[in-house]
């Protein structure tokens, strides 16, 4: 059996060794563009601002493809698959054939539409090559501009005022990270940020960078200017599939999947940034662009592949980020729509600086957001992950004293 | 192999198990040296309250397959081949709190450790007092335990145990609880001021 891999994230790793594990004799081929052994992507913040060094990124051994028996071709993007023929073209290579197909490409960073944007000094912040070109400019860089408030924009605002930068960051709704936390817990990241020398400014946009070779300003579509030697932008991914055959393969926001990960092609898989699957807390398809269902999506693709059937659950959205002096955890849904479904229920602590948010569908626990404190988070996602009714009073579970004793009931 | 078995029925949160994990885990080993030790010793077993606030004692279960393991983002959480027990270094451990997200039992904390580098926050839980057992020594949590809510037995054994003492307790002219009296006299009672 061929097995063909097509990216070294943490997808296409978990999936290499899920089978490998299955089948020893199996042969698997693993496609990359990225030179190295496996990193671990979320890492690259850390890099930014200084408290991982480069040699601890690697998240396997030296020799991972010799000792797990992998073919790796690295350096290479696949061109095409062709499903009739069963294998994938790359540029100047032979063709290379599969049994089973693992599309693992994951996701590439959205750029920006403004002029000059291909002036130097204009980064975005997926790869470790970015973070190291950044760092390479660093010398340089008075003041940088952050174009977008997720958690890439958020991360580079973070990890270049560490290294004694002036950031501006442009957003463009109303507090940080709003795609992850509720207003409360994103205002209380912003006055974290602002309490920290951060730059934030509301509801406007780049509309062009100025600049002779490097950037050193940007003009805003208020009208008004900034001047700057870096600019990063946080503005999204978008899933790399351009290769893939739009007429046999279903795409709607990614790679549409079953629950077997398999695409509609038989025996073409796809797992992590680039598949869609269904989430756990709305209840409908999605992508959690996030590292551990990555390796979870990988894992599982890779034991369907080598012939054990397993269901995947569907994913759920998730993020821990210590910012300063805020441990900031996000589980599922937290901001819910306003149409009755769900509710929320609050609890806070201003002088502790703790703010706790529940979210409940009827009776299960569907989202949950935590400002420091975050030790019992594990608990309140499972209990989201395993959609069981609560069995106790739901205010319960937002006491700091909470832990899974209470779940057990009043035995 | 033996392992800590929890009984959370015989837990009257008295903490002892907290304080000998805390000097277990120390530099000195020694409880009064212990006390002015910098970074403090802390405990990796943690006594929670239930709804009627009886003690629980709450450690790490070193599950198999591990959420914590599959979680961590350093590559920092592994599996001690001999012993099975999931392990934390201090030295590739990120602070990510990634490991925090992922547990379902919440028995991860975040603090500066003995065996951490100096100065560095790292995730710190239970390691079964693997070094402990190597010298012939039990885990100091159950060592500590007087009340029977922590011991250090082969499983298979604890459960029949536990099989026994239920079946003797619902059988027709039973003499013996399940529990203690006294043990089952303070849960009652913890009961009864929760509903005064």
């Amino acid at each position: 059996m061929q097995h063909v891999i097509l990216g070294n994230g943490i997808a296409g790793v978990s999936a290499a060794e899920a089978i490998r594990r299955m089948d020893p004799r199996a042969g698997i081929t693993m496609i990359s563009d990225e030179q190295t052994v496996p990193y671990s992507r979320p890492m690259i913040s850390m890099l930014l601002d200084g408290s991982a060094a480069p040699e601890q990124l690697p998240i396997r051994a030296e020799r991972f493809y010799e000792d797990l028996g992998v073919t790796a071709l690295l350096g290479k993007r696949v061109d095409a698959i062709d499903l009739q023929a069963r294998r994938v073209a790359l540029a100047g290579r032979a063709p290379v054939p599969f049994d089973r197909l693992l599309i693992a490409t994951g996701a590439d960073a959205r750029r920006v539409e403004a002029q000059n944007d291909g002036l130097q000094n204009i980064f975005t912040m997926r790869r470790r090559e970015d973070v190291q070109a950044m760092l390479a400019a660093l010398g340089g860089t008075r003041r940088a501009l952050v174009l977008g408030g997720g958690l890439v924009g958020f991360k580079a605002a973070y990890g270049l005022m560490k290294r004694g930068c002036r950031v501006t960051m442009l957003i463009t709704s109303a507090y940080p990270l709003s795609m992850q936390v509720d207003e409360t817990a994103g205002k209380m990241i912003l006055d974290e940020l602002l309490h920290h020398g951060l730059e934030v400014r509301v509801g406007v946009s780049v509309t062009a960078f100025e600049g002779r070779t490097s950037v050193s300003g940007a003009q805003l579509s208020d009208g008004g200017k900034v001047a700057c030697d870096m600019v990063v932008i946080g503005k999204g991914v978008t899933p790399a599939l351009d290769f893939v055959p739009l007429d046999r393969i279903d795409v709607d926001l990614g790679i549409r999947v079953d629950k077997h990960l398999e695409t509609g092609a038989e025996g073409v898989y796809a797992a992590g940034d680039v598949a869609q699957c269904t989430d756990i807390a709305r209840g409908r398809p999605w992508i959690n662009a996030i590292w551990p269902e990555a390796a979870a999506q990988g894992r599982t693709a890779g034991m369907n592949m080598a012939g054990r059937a397993v269901a995947y659950r569907g994913s759920l959205g998730r993020n821990v980020m210590r910012v300063f002096d805020l441990d900031v955890m996000t589980l599922g849904l937290v901001d819910p729509p306003d149409d009755g479904t769900c509710t929320a229920l609050t609890w806070q602590d201003p002088r502790r600086r703790m703010y706790r948010k529940l979210v409940l569908r009827e009776n299960v626990p569907v989202g949950a957001v935590l400002i420091n404190a975050v030790e019992q988070g594990g608990v309140l996602l499972s209990l989201i992950r395993n959609r069981a009714p609560l069995a106790i009073p739901p205010e319960r579970l937002l006491e700091p004293s909470f832990n899974v004793r209470q779940l057990m009931g009043w035995g | 192999m033996k392992q800590v078995v929890v009984h959370p029925e015989r837990c009257v949160g008295c903490m002892q198990c907290m304080v000998a994990c805390a000097v277990a885990h120390s530099r000195s080993g020694q409880l009064y040296t212990a006390l002015a030790e910098r970074p403090r010793p802390r405990p990796r077993v943690h006594v929670g309250a239930g709804l009627y606030n009886e003690g629980f004692p709450n450690r790490c279960r070193h599950c198999d397959p591990a959420p914590c393991l599959l979680a961590c983002l350093a590559g920092a959480i592994f599996r001690d081949a001999h012993t099975g027990t999931v392990l934390i270094d201090p030295d590739k451990c990120i602070n990510c709190a990634s490991c925090a997200m992922a547990c379902p039992y919440g028995v991860i904390r975040f603090h500066e450790d003995p065996v951490a580098p100096p100065g560095k926050t790292v995730a710190v839980k239970c390691d079964n007092c693997d070094q402990r057992v190597a010298q012939g020594l039990a885990p100091a949590c159950t060592e500590a335990c007087k009340s029977g809510a922590l011991t250090y037995e082969e499983m298979d054994e604890a459960m029949r145990r536990k099989t026994a003492e239920v079946a003797r307790s619902v059988s027709t002219g039973a003499e013996t609880a399940a529990v203690p009296p006294a043990l089952a006299l303070l849960m009652a009672v913890k009961k009864a001021e929760l509903s005064l």
